[in-house]
């Protein structure tokens, strides 16, 4: 069990790609950290640089305390997960979990007693014998978690070890890595580019964006005060729908449509008035029912399709009078054919506003 | 039916090259049949086997070529094995290197031959005058009984190590990566990773290479003919070139058909049994 700690961590490399620049993230002892961000942000660079597979070009790692920078990965005591499970193919399952234990000249008995509990663990007791050519993809994904577990490390770094799976499966290996992380307590450090993981596996997320922290925080909080327009369309599916407006001291107005500044907001963004702004609206803070919310506002939508997803009905649909696309989630026996107008009730508390030019989110007053 | 037909060609060449050549050796080989009396009047069964068997001087040039053999295949799998590895691991000038080292893949063997055997003349040759710079006496490298074999085995190595080398890089940048990285993480040093990692993944490339590399070294002989026609002596006589010479200096079609069917039956054994512990081992 350790904390790990990255101050100022910046990764160059040789041909002047900076994949990586001024990274600081404090991971508490315990804590699920989700690295979250689209291919290419420098999430999984950052972890390989925790894990020792890539140099640090400057900047300090510190694992449980101790500065690691020039730590030999074996001597860092974390154990990886990788995407492609990364097993040792000619292996059978049994000596893919005992490797590094025998590496490390663990005694046998010892290593029969941790494989045979990680293991039953597992549920792959019974595959012990088999090569990894012959298992299934959650099956090589129970075993590349189980020799990660078997050492039992300071830390679990995750590189995206669900992506490979079916929907069904990730789904369950998602509740079973929170259970594993609830029965162990270690600190584990999870990349991915899926929101969905993000959003139910963390205690806090680190949202990365062309090599640098953009926000990190709870769940909820980075959901619900996205510090920019990127955290904004990246978490959540359908994501917030950003439209470009125009903020007033009372009203904003997008396009032909007009909605009030509540009381509570007009103050906080008063600075702005007069700006123009883009717009943010959650699908989910749209509502038929006009006293769903205590302080919404009637927003007519154009329909251009339903998309019928069983448990609700995601609408595609324009603002009068405008070509900007905007998603609603509706009731789940909510119906509308192409070109039918519905009047939603926006639940203005929700608002978020941001600057057109720096994309970043206006101060809004912490309660409302 | 229209496959056969348009595959008739190719199949009747190989027949003609292949098949026919081998069929005839086989037939000659039952028969007295010499360049002095070139019929198949005589039908002797397995006399010239016989005869091949118990003659010491066929069983010397099979000892021969089973030491020669094993000394090119092993060596140039060690020295092959080791380029390559180095090789794997550099970045820069990659294609220059390659090209240095497939040169002497791309030569003739004659004229690897004669090169070397003008390098390694006892008084003219360049080898002899820089060991003389350093004050190392002259070597008499194709001369001496003691020497001859293993100057042999070393134009060999110069010639053929890049076919391993290349095969043997082919193989190894075919490997997974994550492996390594998942085995750094779980600790394992660089010679640890070559051999519970490199080694096993490498085992069907490499029991190839060697393979392909063994059948070939059996059949040596353009090296021989150039560079010491067996000699001195009988010192390097490889199996190859002294059935050559049964044939085509002793006359003895027969018995030297009889001595290739021998080689054929060895070379085939052997592939067939590198090829069941290949397949053995994926």
């Amino acid at each position: 069990m350790a904390s790990i700690s990255l101050s100022n961590i910046h990764k160059l490399y040789p041909n002047g790609y900076a994949a990586v620049r001024d990274v600081s993230l404090d991971i508490r002892d315990g804590e699920f950290m989700i690295l979250l961000g689209p291919s290419g942000c420098g999430k999984s660079t950052t972890l390989r640089m925790i894990a020792g597979l890539e140099t640090i070009s400057a900047g300090d790692l510190h694992i449980g305390g101790a500065r690691v920078n020039d730590v030999d990965p074996a001597d860092r005591d974390v154990a990886i997960v990788f995407q492609n499970y990364a097993l040792y193919p000619h292996m059978t399952v049994a000596d893919n979990l005992s490797f590094g234990l025998r590496l490390r000249n663990v005694e046998r008995r010892i290593i029969e007693g941790r494989v045979a509990t990680i293991a039953g663990m597992l549920g792959i007791g019974d595959l012990l014998a088999r090569k990894p050519a012959q298992l299934s993809g959650g099956q090589r994904q129970r075993v590349a978690l189980g020799r990660a577990l078997v050492r039992e490390p300071k830390a679990f770094l995750l590189d995206e070890p669900l992506s490979n799976l079916d929907a069904k499966l990730r789904a369950s290996m998602r509740t079973e890595l929170i259970k594993l992380h609830r029965t162990l307590g270690t600190t584990i450090v999870h990349v991915t580019h899926d929101q969905v993981e993000a959003m139910t596996m963390g205690e806090r997320i680190c949202i990365m964006k062309d090599g640098v922290i953009v926000q990190v925080g709870a769940p909820m909080e980075v959901y619900r005060n996205p510090v920019n327009t990127f955290v904004a369309g990246f978490l959540a599916s359908p994501p917030m729908n950003l439209l470009h407006g125009m903020l007033d001291s009372d009203r904003i107005s997008i396009g032909d449509v007009v909605l009030p500044l509540p009381q509570s907001l007009r103050r906080a963004f008063a600075s702005h008035a007069g700006r123009k702004v883009i717009v943010g609206l959650r699908p989910e803070d749209f509502h038929l029912k006009a006293d769903a919310a205590p302080v919404a506002a009637p927003i007519e939508v154009v329909s251009v399709t339903t998309e019928v997803l069983g448990p609700e009905v995601i609408l595609v649909g324009t603002l009068k009078n405008s070509s900007a696309e905007l998603h609603i989630r509706c009731p789940r026996d909510f119906r509308s054919e192409p070109g039918a107008m519905t009047v939603f009730n926006y639940d203005l508390s929700q608002l978020q506003l941001f600057d057109i030019e720096t994309t970043t989110a206006l101060m809004r007053p912490v309660k409302i | 039916m229209f496959g056969w037909l348009i595959s008739s060609p190719s199949l009747g060449l190989l027949f003609l090259v292949i098949l026919f050549p081998v069929f005839w050796a086989l037939f000659t080989s039952v028969h007295d049949y010499t360049l002095i009396a070139p019929n198949f009047d005589t039908f002797n069964g397995l006399d010239n086997y016989m005869k091949a068997a118990g003659d010491p001087e066929f069983r010397h040039t099979l000892r021969l070529t089973a030491f020669f053999v094993a000394a090119v295949v092993i060596l140039e799998f060690a020295l092959g094995f080791l380029i390559a590895l180095m090789l794997h691991t550099v970045e820069r000038f990659k294609s220059v290197y390659y090209a240095i080292l497939l040169c002497p893949l791309l030569m003739n063997p004659v004229i690897v031959g004669l090169i070397w055997r003008m390098f390694l003349h006892p008084s003219l040759g360049i080898v002899n005058y820089l060991l003389s710079l350093v004050g190392i006496e002259p070597v008499n490298w194709l001369g001496s009984t003691k020497v001859a074999l293993w100057t042999l085995v070393m134009v060999d190595i110069w010639h053929q190590v890049s076919f391993m080398i290349v095969l043997l890089l082919a193989g190894l940048s075919a490997l997974p990566r994550e492996p390594y990285e998942a085995a750094r993480v779980d600790g394992a040093s660089i010679f640890r990773s070559f051999w519970h990692i490199t080694l096993p993944l490498m085992w069907p490339v490499i029991a190839v290479t060697l393979l392909i590399r063994l059948i070939f070294a059996v059949k040596t002989y353009d090296l021989i003919y150039i560079m010491t026609r067996g000699g001195p002596g009988v010192a390097t006589d490889l199996v190859s070139y002294f059935i050559y010479r049964t044939a085509f200096v002793s006359l003895n079609i027969g018995e030297a058909s009889a001595m290739s069917a021998i080689l054929l039956a060895v070379i085939l054994g052997l592939t067939a049994w590198l090829h069941r512990y290949m397949r053995s081992l994926t």
